[in-house]
């Protein structure tokens, strides 16, 4: 392990603090602060990956995560950015895309074949014969792809995702942004800042270049990052990339936690009133043979290995740069210890005198107008091709670290998110955003400026202008920071040379994808003329770095090559996430909920086995016989008791409510009588049924309605929707969950009943279909329904869900003596069908209408004033001899029942099985089916086909409904 | 998902509260005489304007009210009515 640099006032480590970590089945030790890739750097590592094409040797280039060259598997967890990854103890550590290890890939040699695999190989190469196709896929997908991961892995960790609104989003925590937060924030504006690093100070986080005053660009920003981390108006959204910028204002990031967060990685959806762009600029990779050799990397990777993680990338270094940043890079690292063969700078002139003069004080050479063309060493760079930009010239350098920059470029990728059209601006050669939307800012470097002094005045002109955005300040202020703006240094000329003077057979736009020059001209020489139809067929920038590396040079490359006038140049689209991000994040965590009834526990103390029913969890058997027939045989013989809890339940009142009902019932609710029950059910505009119900008027304009389970949740939307225009006056509250409902059923029902009331309950007292309001035990209020869905003598109580467990026990009790006993919904569910009493969503489906199932008794064609919902679809459908009908139907040869949804068949499919089960009461396989009409008639024999049943049929006969009681003589005395 | 929608009741909200109703087509034709056609177009058939449309919104995660707005498709904003209602 080499020394590191531990007294340095940037470091982000400490190394006082040692993480055990495992790579390759080894034992390693990094420190506190590091991340996976710097404590393998630490460790001696170079190679840390295997590119996806060619196989080439890949090591630590930008340290932001840009590019592939440094994903890893970690803790099983495939394509992990170790450059944005923080080291935790224990970690295990593998390369990726290899086969054998990094170091000694034995598929290395594939980087000799590049001559046979041009650009767009696979489509040029795999398709004739066409029997290749299969072969070749299967060696291909071998070898393509980057990493791997087991269909049995479950991802860990905890996962979340946070909404938050504000009225400033800074995007970008370096010191434009810093000092745009601090600006707003002043105003009294809540902020939110987003940065992708651990840490606040952007790029002068690790610069000891004076700001001002002798104090170090470091010390400012550390200084910045403490005022900001301060000010109560600001919330810090550190380690958050950003991965989504939308119209409106919106914008999404992942944020990594940390030790002391609850989540690993969560999602964070920002809704602002203002945004302000603040995400400075990456480096724009050089372009030259052997350009992603590990021991190549930009000069702020340099820079940052030393300053923020106390690491010298090399002994020797050699620099290609075309930035001051370079220079005052080169200055530092000589200063902390590494010799510096020579400084190439792609610019003639311009430089930063004070820099040339340092470089020279120092007997560093600076080599003004030369580049790098050539990195040499197998797998690691060991000598370095120099030559001057016109390539006339040429000498070779020693290194073991070649630090290559072409300049700056912009991050855009929130303003192209945004929608916002960049234009390629000459002076600065940065792709600039000339109009903004609304409320939007940019802010620092993605200007153009350089400047300390700028950077900050820019940030802070944001600020004020997001605050004005927001009604914060007036104009006259956006004016004196716009003054304060121009009195400083403006944007600076930037590089324009990208690629040295090289053919490009091996130097790589992108890296991803092993995507070199040589196969971008092959592309555009093939017609593909437009940088999108060049990043697709070259595949250039579609790797998971996201066109980090390739984004700005791809279109600039293609715009030089073309030598086309009056073209402009655009940088190729960008899509979220716009970093890499783990699904698992999107996903989030499963939240199991729903809904339980007021009296859940008791039905769980009495052995109730639950099922999640839609949004409710509800007992479904009593008993582990899923067939039910103690609970079915009880209700038939004796009396059971139901939680009916679940049920949609609905005051509607107001003088225009009976015009609402009109228009949402098929039947003529103006006929409702009090003290009775009206049975109905509503259609959508296609006249297909979907939900049915039943209506009690309580008083003048006062109405009660049930709906089904399932459609509670839509109801009221529904009654506001189809009356949306009418503008009447009605009010609807949904009393669903403040209301429970018990079921009582079974020939001794009235028995019990009259144990717990005084009142007369016989059967000419409360009939069938009656409707009474009572009061048990003086303080329970309840709304009594003489209903029979089961098919016997019933009745069903709806209370407060408070009163839910004293009316459960009192029944209970009242029943003790003939043997009460729980039924669950399957035991319903049987009962109903025996008497063919339907559950729409069951005997029903999207396209089925009311008279399809055999409600059209219920639709009552007087009323057109209503225009009731579904009634002229339904006219138009009533002599479709096309559509379903609901048939009942028995099992041939006291044959078992076939499963809910097998389909009925002859040489194609002509109806489905809606339920169907064996029937303890009528001691044989009965259920209910929808089948074409022909198939209708009573006697008609039925081919039913099951799941994977292969050449086996089962047979059933249509016959009359109901099964059970046909004439309702148990339910209605 | 970038939409934010103004409620008249509740104010200006994220997207994610309201659900969309359609566009907006006027009141329920009188049955009488109504065609087949004429009741499919005014259940089924959309204008699909690229640009501004009046359009029916429900706050489900609010008030439970329906509305209208104004919105221009293309950019996914709501804008102010009526002049934008040609």
């Amino acid at each position: 392990m080499m020394t590191r640099f531990n007294q340095l006032p940037t470091l982000k480590i400490d190394p006082t603090k040692k993480v055990i970590f495992n790579y390759k089945g080894k034992t390693y030790s990094g420190v506190e602060g590091d991340t996976i890739a710097s404590a393998l750097y630490a460790n001696g590592v170079r190679i840390y990956a295997r590119s996806l094409k060619y196989h080439r040797p890949r090591g630590l280039y930008s340290l932001d995560g840009e590019c592939s060259n440094t994903m890893m598997e970690v803790d099983g967890i495939p394509n992990v950015r170790t450059e944005n990854t923080l080291l935790k103890q224990g970690m295990t550590v593998k390369e990726q895309n290899v086969k054998g290890s990094a170091e000694k890939d034995m598929l290395g040699f594939l980087d000799k074949l590049d001559w046979a695999m041009p650009a767009g190989f696979y489509y040029k190469m795999m398709h004739k014969p066409a029997r290749i196709w299969p072969i070749a896929m299967k060696q291909i997908r071998k070898t393509a792809g980057l990493g791997e991961i087991s269909p049995d892995f479950e991802m860990p960790g905890k996962f979340d995702e946070i909404f938050p609104r504000t009225d400033v989003v800074v995007i970008g925590g370096g010191p434009a942004g810093m000092t745009a937060a601090l600006a707003a924030a002043e105003k009294g504006l809540r902020v939110i800042i987003m940065e992708s690093r651990p840490w606040l100070g952007g790029f002068f986080d690790y610069r000891t270049a004076e700001y001002k005053d002798g104090v170090a660009l470091y010390q400012r920003g550390q200084d910045l990052a403490q005022q900001v981390e301060a000010n109560e108006n600001i919330r810090v959204l550190k380690h958050t990339a950003m991965v989504g910028a939308y119209s409106n204002c919106l914008v999404t990031g992942f944020q990594t936690g940390t030790d002391k967060d609850a989540f690993n990685e969560r999602y964070v959806e920002i809704r602002a009133n203002s945004v302000i762009v603040a995400t400075g600029c990456i480096e724009r990779p050089l372009i030259f043979d052997n350009n992603e050799r590990p021991g190549v990397m930009q000069v702020g990777c340099a820079l940052r290995m030393a300053r923020n993680y106390g690491i010298l990338p090399g002994e020797n270094g050699i620099f290609s740069v075309g930035h001051d940043l370079g220079l005052e890079a080169a200055i530092d690292l000589f200063d902390m210890g590494m010799k510096i063969g020579c400084v190439a700078d792609v610019r003639e002139d311009g430089q930063d005198p004070e820099l040339v003069l340092a470089l020279a004080k120092r007997n560093i050479l600076l080599l003004k107008g030369w580049v790098a063309t050539e990195a040499h060493g197998k797998k690691q760079v060991n000598k370095v091709s120099m030559s001057s930009i016109d390539g006339m010239i040429t000498r070779d350098f020693d290194c073991d670290v070649l630090v290559a920059s072409a300049g700056l470029t912009p991050v855009t990728g929130p303003l192209t998110m945004a929608q916002i059209k960049l234009r390629h601006d000459d002076f600065t050669g940065f792709f600039v955003a000339d109009e903004m939307p609304e409320n939007t800012f940019s802010a620092g470097r993605i200007l153009g400026i350089n400047n300390a002094l700028s950077i900050e005045c820019s940030g802070t002109l944001a600020g004020i202008k997001a605050a004005k955005a927001c009604g914060a300040c007036d104009a006259a202020e956006v004016e004196a920071a716009e003054a304060a703006m121009k009195a400083l240094p403006g944007p600076v000329r930037g590089s324009k040379l990208v690629t040295a003077p090289v053919k490009g057979r091996k130097s790589f736009i992108c890296f991803d994808e092993d995507t070199t020059i040589k196969s971008v001209k092959q592309t555009i020489d093939s017609g593909f003329d437009v940088p999108e139809l060049v990043k697709r067929y070259s595949s250039a920038g579609l790797g998971p770095g996201q066109s980090g590396i390739p984004g700005h040079n791809l279109p600039l490359y293609v715009a030089k090559y073309q030598a086309l006038a009056g073209v402009p140049v655009k940088p190729t689209t960008v899509r979220a996430p716009i970093v890499p991000t783990f699904i698992a994040t999107y996903a989030g965590t499963n939240h199991t909920m729903h809904k339980r009834t007021p009296i859940h526990n008791l039905q769980v103390a009495d052995k109730g086995i639950l099922r999640k029913i839609g949004v409710w969890e509800r007992v479904r058997y009593f008993s582990e016989d899923y067939s039910c027939k103690k609970e079915i045989e009880n209700v038939r013989n004796n009396v059971g008791m139901l939680d009916g809890s679940t049920l949609g339940k609905f005051r509607l009142h107001g003088p225009d409510a009976l015009k609402a009902l009109q228009r949402i019932y098929v039947s003529d609710m103006s006929k409702l009588k009090p003290g009775r029950v009206k049975y109905s059910a509503m259609c959508n505009d296609d006249g297909c049924v979907i939900d049915d119900g039943v209506v009690v008027m309580l008083g003048e304009n006062d109405y009660y309605i049930t709906t089904s389970t399932g459609r509670a949740g839509q109801t009221v939307e529904w009654f506001r929707y189809h009356t949306r225009y009418d503008g009447w006056d009605f009010s609807m509250v949904n009393i669903t969950d403040s209301m429970g409902v018990i079921n009582l059923s079974g020939p001794n029902a009235r028995k019990v009943f009259e144990k717990i009331t005084d009142e007369d309950v016989s059967n000419e007292a409360f009939p069938y279909s009656g409707f009474k309001e009572m009061l048990f035990k003086d303080v329970i209020p309840a709304k009594v329904m003489r209903l029979g869905f089961v098919g016997e003598l019933s009745y069903e109580f709806h209370v407060a869900s408070s009163y839910m467990t004293s009316l459960w026990q009192l029944l209970k009790e009242a029943g003790a003596e003939f043997g009460i006993q729980n039924f669950g919904v399957e035991a319903q569910n049987v009962l109903r069908m025996e008497k063919c009493h339907i559950i729409l969503g069951q005997e029903s489906e999207q396209r089925t209408n009311l008279l399809d199932v055999g409600l059209g008794f219920l639709w009552d064609r007087k009323k057109a004033d209503a225009k009731t919902v579904g009634a002229v679809a339904l006219r138009q459908a009533e002599n479709d001899p096309s559509r379903f009908k609901l048939v009942g139907f028995k099992m041939e040869n006291n044959g078992r029942a076939p499963r809910d949804g097998a389909l009925v068949v002859d040489s194609k499919v002509r109806g489905y099985i809606a339920t169907a089960r064996d029937s303890f009461s009528l001691n044989e396989a009965v259920g209910m089916a929808l089948v074409e009409s022909e198939l209708a008639k009573v006697g008609t024999r039925l081919e039913i086909y099951e799941d994977e049943c292969g050449d086996e049929r089962i047979y059933g006969k249509v016959v009359p409904m109901p099964f059970y009681d046909p004439d309702g003589t148990r339910m209605k005395s | 998902m970038a939409l934010t929608i103004t409620c008249p009741i509740c104010g200006k909200r994220n997207g994610y509260e309201f659900r969309y109703g359609g566009e907006d087509k006027g009141p329920r034709p009188e049955e009488a005489g109504l065609t087949p056609e004429a009741w499919c177009d005014y259940v089924h058939m959309n204008k699909c304007v690229a640009g501004v449309q009046k359009e029916w919104w429900f706050h489900k995660d609010g008030c439970g009210s329906w509305f209208t707005i104004h919105r221009d498709t293309t950019t996914n904003l709501e804008v102010k009515g009526p002049e934008a209602d040609k």
